[in-house]
């Protein structure tokens, strides 16, 4: 924890930046649980990022999680239209973390960065 | 594990079934259903939960363990004892019972029979087959005195990690055509874009059909989705799902599950004295098909799904007009609009299914289509075309009950190219 008091310490907000969960496999609340907890999205999000999930699940079902997160979302979207959040969200720079090759696939599309569910529960986001 | 075979009902011209009426559902018995099996909790395995499955549905029926004398099972839920999921090995087994992959990835009416001691089982067979073939066995075995009360368990297992993934690098014979583009799915997707073509329709208007089945399903206390994702899947939901091939998205696909369900079938004259209202079994049908070329057409879908209907009409006695519940398989959606079709249920022609779709198919309404939510609307585990048909004949759906008249049932699955067809009712004749 010192590393994420550190960083928020010496964060000043200069860029958006949206981070995109994929939600089985990758959170802990999806089925199969991630390691991706409620405290790290909600961490990111009380430091400006802009937070969401793309997921195989139903749009409904994702915004069910998000209420059992209780943290604040900017979207839902389905994986396949991941593209369409960076018309709708201007940033400067877009993520998409999630445990699938379909994943990848995505990220690459819509010109995302990516990590891994593993890589992701170091937070990498905060070293941006 | 012997294969039995030669019960089929599926010689053409078929006459009424000898045994119309004297064979009856009456009990069933389900275990809770989650996603997978952890590969660590052992009150959680297939066997565990096929356990209970049984002691429930033995319970329901108001009987013994001594008054079983039968047991059929599908090991795994396939032809053959064939597992729909993965299976466990080549990781170590456990400790008695789990000491081997009977109890884990599939369970055999030989292996329940030890763990529930069933001493008086004298008929047993695990050479396994889909739920419907395997109460259509069942029936037959009743009816052909081979035993009286029979237990059949229906195991649908899913491991950790993902499924039917193709571990092999090289594909030969006619798997170098159809490996290449997935398990299964491609052709389907096929055959749908082929009827959407024919009869000028598309994916979007499957919409109401799996929106009404995920509404009923969420009122059946086993489905998945009620016990998990209770949250109301809707329009917007199906109309972004993510495609999988042409034509078909991840909505159009059944999701896997653990569950386990056991159902008792009897004698029509034993089922008077047991706990629930017997469910009498008028017909049961079955049938196999190849397709012509390597991948099912539309044509051979309509020809093989003609074919069942003919055969369940002229096996049962009954028309179309007589069916009050129709329940079709839909582990791949589009799968029920071609038994629908076939079956002509509520004067549903080729080529209307969509239609039919856009009226009223809710439970309230005239045409309760899948009552029960089918596979969309519980996740892949098949048996709630039978649970739902039986619970509405007897009265005790509850929320999902129907409003108009259900004396009769007909539920089929699960392939257009390989199905069982039974046919209940809530009187012997």
């Amino acid at each position: 924890m010192a590393h994420i008091d550190e960083y928020i310490e010496k964060r000043t907000v200069t860029m958006a930046i949206l981070l995109s969960f994929d939600i089985d496999g990758t959170l802990e609340f999806g089925e199969p649980p991630g390691g991706v907890t409620k405290e790290m999205v909600q961490r990111a999000h009380d430091l400006g990022f802009i937070v969401g999930s793309c997921s195989d699940r139903a749009l409904s079902s994702q915004r069910a999680i998000w209420k059992q997160l209780d943290v604040p979302f900017a979207f839902v979207k389905a994986k396949h239209q991941l593209g369409t959040v960076k018309g709708e969200f201007p940033a400067d720079a877009y993520y998409h973390i999630g445990d699938r090759d379909t994943d990848v696939q995505v990220a690459e599309q819509a010109e995302f960065g990516f990590w891994w569910d593993h890589e992701a529960v170091s937070e990498p986001w905060l070293d941006l | 594990m012997a294969k039995e075979t030669g019960w089929e009902r599926n010689s053409d011209p078929l006459g009424i079934w000898e045994h119309r009426g004297k064979v009856a559902m009456v009990g069933r018995g389900h275990s809770t259903t989650d996603r997978r099996w952890d590969g660590e909790s052992m009150d959680k395995t297939l066997g565990a939960y096929s356990l209970v499955a049984a002691q429930n549905a033995m319970e329901d029926a108001g009987i013994s363990p001594d008054e079983v004398d039968g047991i059929i099972s599908s090991a795994g839920g396939q032809a053959n004892g064939q597992p729909l999921g993965e299976v466990w090995a080549p990781r170590p087994y456990f400790d008695p019972p789990y000491d081997s992959e009977d109890g884990l990835s599939h369970v055999t009416a030989e292996w329940l029979a030890k763990q529930l001691d069933l001493k008086n089982v004298t008929y047993m067979n695990s050479h396994g087959d889909t739920v419907w073939n395997l109460i259509g066995q069942a029936a037959q075995a009743i009816g052909d005195g081979r035993a009286t009360v029979c237990l059949v368990t229906y195991p649908n297992g899913n491991m950790a990690g993902r499924y039917h993934q193709e571990s092999s690098l090289e594909a030969s014979g006619n798997a170098q055509w159809s490996s290449p583009w997935g398990w299964g799915l491609s052709g389907q997707g096929f055959t749908f874009d082929q009827y959407c073509r024919k009869y000028g329709s598309n994916h979007d208007r499957m919409a109401p059909f799996i929106v009404q089945e995920h509404k009923n399903g969420r009122l059946w206390p086993y489905s998945y989705y009620a016990l998990h994702e209770p949250e109301p899947f809707t329009e917007e939901d199906y109309l972004n799902g993510r495609m999988i091939a042409k034509g078909l998205s991840i909505f159009d696909c059944d999701r896997p599950v653990q569950a386990a369900a056991c159902y008792v079938v009897t004698t029509a004259e034993r089922a008077k004295d047991m706990k629930q209202k017997p469910v009498y079994i008028l017909d049961h049908t079955e049938s196999a098909f190849r397709p012509r070329s390597l991948v099912q057409t539309l044509d051979d879908t309509e020809e093989w799904t003609d074919i069942q209907a003919k055969r369940a009409y002229a096996g049962s006695g009954l028309t179309p007009d007589d069916i009050d519940l129709f329940s079709p398989y839909d582990g791949f959606a589009v799968f029920t609009q071609y038994f629908l079709e076939a079956f002509e249920w509520r004067g549903v022609k080729r080529g209307d299914a969509h239609d039919f779709y856009a009226g009223d198919i809710s439970l309230e309404g005239p045409n309760p289509l899948n009552a029960g939510g089918g596979n969309m609307g519980t996740g892949r585990m098949r048996t709630v075309f039978i649970t739902d048909s039986m619970e509405q004949l007897q009265g005790r759906a509850g929320p999902r009950q129907v409003k108009g008249k259900a004396e009769i049932a007909v539920t089929i699955g699960v392939l257009p190219g390989n199905a069982g067809c039974l046919v209940f009712s809530s009187t012997p004749d």
